[in-house]
């Protein structure tokens, strides 16, 4: 049964930065329309610019996340100004197209800036570790995990309580509605793929003093975030935490009780289901 | 077109090294071409550069001591993107451009469709840091290796449990690849061989790197060791995590040797990796003629980065294969191939000669070492007449480490 609770602790938890990955994704679908494919790569561009402050200026990974959230933010919101914008109106396939490409264009200039040897750092939470009764918990993990339930506390109450929340709503329910109301719908568009990015870019932060940073991981992590983005709904961004919970628990107790060798499979697999049972998400609504 | 421009700025360096050192009497004229395929980028490229490395100070070397029969060695290195399909693309190329020689690859997942393609295409590769055994086993009449395989991997894993005592269980977790594969089969079968009861085996899924739940399952089931494979980032999450969780076993072994034995490991695993014993194919610690000398030559060649043992196998692999051209009467596939089947060469890896033995085919006999990791630093501990310390055993459990 301890055993039980603890792998189920360890998949909340990992669920709990899974979900991070996916509000960001599912955010800038909600507002723009847009399925962006370099998501993964924008954790990847957290993980290296905590990973040059670390190394070069020898800062604690998780001190520089303000500074990691506010490059994310001011890089999305250029890329978006100057890369989405000028085809907003142009087809789907066309955006899909830029964000393949600006992910294929970052992981590259990583490339060259950090070289390609799979980077890893040693902090002195790395492994260590806290304990409640006989359950284990990650250091590292813990932190991750309180930082991101604050942060999605926090982008909930900007969602619902500020002027900007409520117009970044607005344009995710209807543009033309939106605008015609005096929302400037192409801010909103900049700030939106400016937070996508800060969110992704923080993930990175909280993943690297557990994981490696690799210039060319970032799809990895774009699967995740689409799978979570799918179980919570599109759009969705309370979903996603469902979304990523959800996965974070059903990998961790697959892996745990059937085989380690299919444990992407697990998370797939559920994907799949509610995908066939649920095409709108486990907790989104239909779109007409 | 980066990848090119790499390519052709080594193949300049290639050239320009073997040219531009004086010696007694330094290689001229017409250079003699091989080709070499390496993970030059991707998730291979640490061991990629350390090939690298060894190939260069190899051609180096012997183009300084006058060559091939006087004429300069070049090894054309190409990146396979640790990618198969790019590295039999890179093959094509060579053998449509009539390269009688291949060297490469690094990864047994590349390597394996590499050996079929080019024993179908009749033309020698000579391979020197992949282990999966089925590489040269059955293996083919143009593969040879020049490394250990996994089962030399494993075999003197056995042979210090033997010596310690008190051994029982084991439990196995590879990563889910060739060489993963290779690893767990030798440890299954030497550990029924050696009477050893396997209480766990499962490959894990490479990528994004929660060993949280499988470790907390071993933790649950308990065994005396604890066995792995894996490539780099992955040894140092797996011991961190296995930290994290409070895993306790008398050894933690690194049974594929790779990922547990590069100094990657001990910087990015610090504590966490304190007491792991990792195969490895070579340490300077070793008897081979020239083997500390060439540890240090190969440091100092590599701007102060320590070298791994893949480095000093690729430098083994491009002395064997010139041996091969200076002794073959034609410089043809088959001409090289036949030269290659004589080879006795002391290297400062080892010997290297190419055997028919226990199902393997031209497979290099030469046994492996087991280094621990005590304070930060790789020490050899096995077989005892290479061993510069004493095994630290059994491993402290965590909670009783400072």
């Amino acid at each position: 049964m301890v055993q039980f609770v603890q792998i189920v602790v360890n998949g909340v938890f990992t669920g709990g930065v899974y979900a991070i990955i996916g509000i960001g994704l599912s955010l800038i679908f909600g507002v723009m329309r847009i399925v962006n494919f370099a998501h993964g790569v924008f954790l990847v561009v957290g993980m290296f610019t905590t990973l040059f402050f670390f190394e070069r200026l020898h800062v604690d990974p998780f001190l520089v996340i303000p500074l990691v959230v506010l490059v994310g933010g001011l890089l999305g919101i250029v890329l978006e100004r100057f890369l989405l914008e000028p085809i907003v109106r142009a087809p789907e396939h066309a955006s899909i197209l830029m964000t393949v490409g600006i992910g294929l264009v970052l992981s590259n200039l990583l490339l060259f800036a950090f070289g390609d040897a799979p980077q890893i750092i040693n902090t002195r939470y790395s492994t260590s570790t806290w304990h409640l009764g006989p359950i284990t918990f990650s250091t590292a993990l813990t932190i991750a995990f309180v930082l991101t339930v604050v942060v999605i506390g926090g982008l909930a109450l900007i969602l619902e309580r500020t002027d900007l929340g409520r117009s970044i709503r607005a344009a995710a329910q209807n543009a033309d509605a939106a605008e015609l109301q005096g929302i400037n719908t192409r801010r909103v568009r900049s700030l939106v793929f400016g937070i996508g990015f800060a969110l992704a870019a923080l993930a990175g932060a909280l993943l690297l003093p557990q994981l490696f940073a690799h210039p060319s991981i970032g799809p990895t992590y774009t699967l995740k975030a689409f799978v979570v983005t799918v179980l919570g709904g599109m759009g969705n961004v309370a979903g996603a935490i469902g979304g990523g919970l959800l996965l974070g628990v059903t990998e961790s107790l697959g892996a745990a009780y059937v085989s380690s060798s299919y444990r992407d499979a697990f998370g797939l697999a559920a994907f799949l289901l509610v995908l066939l049972l649920r095409p709108a998400g486990l907790f989104g609504r239909s779109r007409t | 077109m980066i990848q090119t421009l790499l390519a052709l700025a080594l193949a300049f360096l290639l050239l320009g090294t073997a040219g531009g050192i004086s010696g007694a009497a330094p290689a001229s004229g017409e250079p003699i071409r091989l080709g070499a395929i390496s993970s030059l980028t991707g998730s291979f490229a640490t061991f990629g550069s350390m090939e690298r490395a060894g190939y260069a100070l190899a051609v180096d070397d012997i183009n300084t001591a006058g060559g091939i029969n006087g004429r300069p060695l070049l090894i054309d290195l190409q990146d396979d993107t640790s990618n198969a399909n790019t590295a039999l693309t890179v093959a094509e190329q060579f053998i449509r451009s009539g390269v009688p020689l291949v060297l490469g690859a690094y990864s047994s997942s590349i390597t394996k469709p590499l050996a079929v393609y080019m024993a179908r295409q009749r033309v020698p590769l000579l391979n020197s840091n992949s282990a999966d055994d089925s590489i040269t086993k059955p293996g083919s009449d143009y593969v040879f290796r020049v490394g250990q395989n996994t089962d030399a991997y494993v075999k003197p894993l056995f042979g210090l449990f033997k010596q310690l005592g008190g051994i029982k269980t084991i439990a196995i977790l590879v990563s889910n690849n060739a060489l993963g594969h290779s690893v767990e089969n030798s440890l299954v079968t030497q550990a029924k061989d050696g009477d050893y009861q396997v209480v766990f085996d499962q490959a894990y899924d490479e990528g994004l790197t929660d060993f949280r739940p499988v470790l907390n399952r071993i933790k649950d089931i308990g065994a005396d060791v604890l066995a792995m494979s894996s490539y780099e980032a992955d040894a140092v999450a797996l011991m961190r995590q296995i930290k994290e969780v409070n895993l306790n076993a008398k050894v933690f072994a690194g049974a594929g040797a790779t990922g547990f034995a590069i100094p990657s490991f001990l910087k990015g695993g610090g504590e966490a990796v304190e007491y792991v014993i990792t195969s490895a194919a070579w340490s300077p610690d070793v008897h081979y003629p020239r083997a500390h000398e060439l540890f240090a030559r190969l440091k100092a060649f590599m701007g102060g980065v320590e070298p791994s043992y893949h480095a000093i196998r690729s430098y083994a692999g491009a002395t064997v294969a010139a041996d091969a051209l200076r002794r073959a009467t034609t410089l043809t596939p088959e001409g090289i191939r036949e030269t290659l089947l004589a080879t006795r060469l002391t290297t400062p890896f080892g010997t290297v000669e190419f055997k028919d033995f226990n199902g393997f085919h031209n497979q290099n006999p030469l046994p492996s070492i087991l280094m621990q990791v005590q304070r930060n630093k790789y020490i050899t501990v096995w077989p005892p007449d290479v061993a510069v310390g004493k095994v630290i055993y059994p491993t402290p459990v965590w909670t009783a480490r400072k």
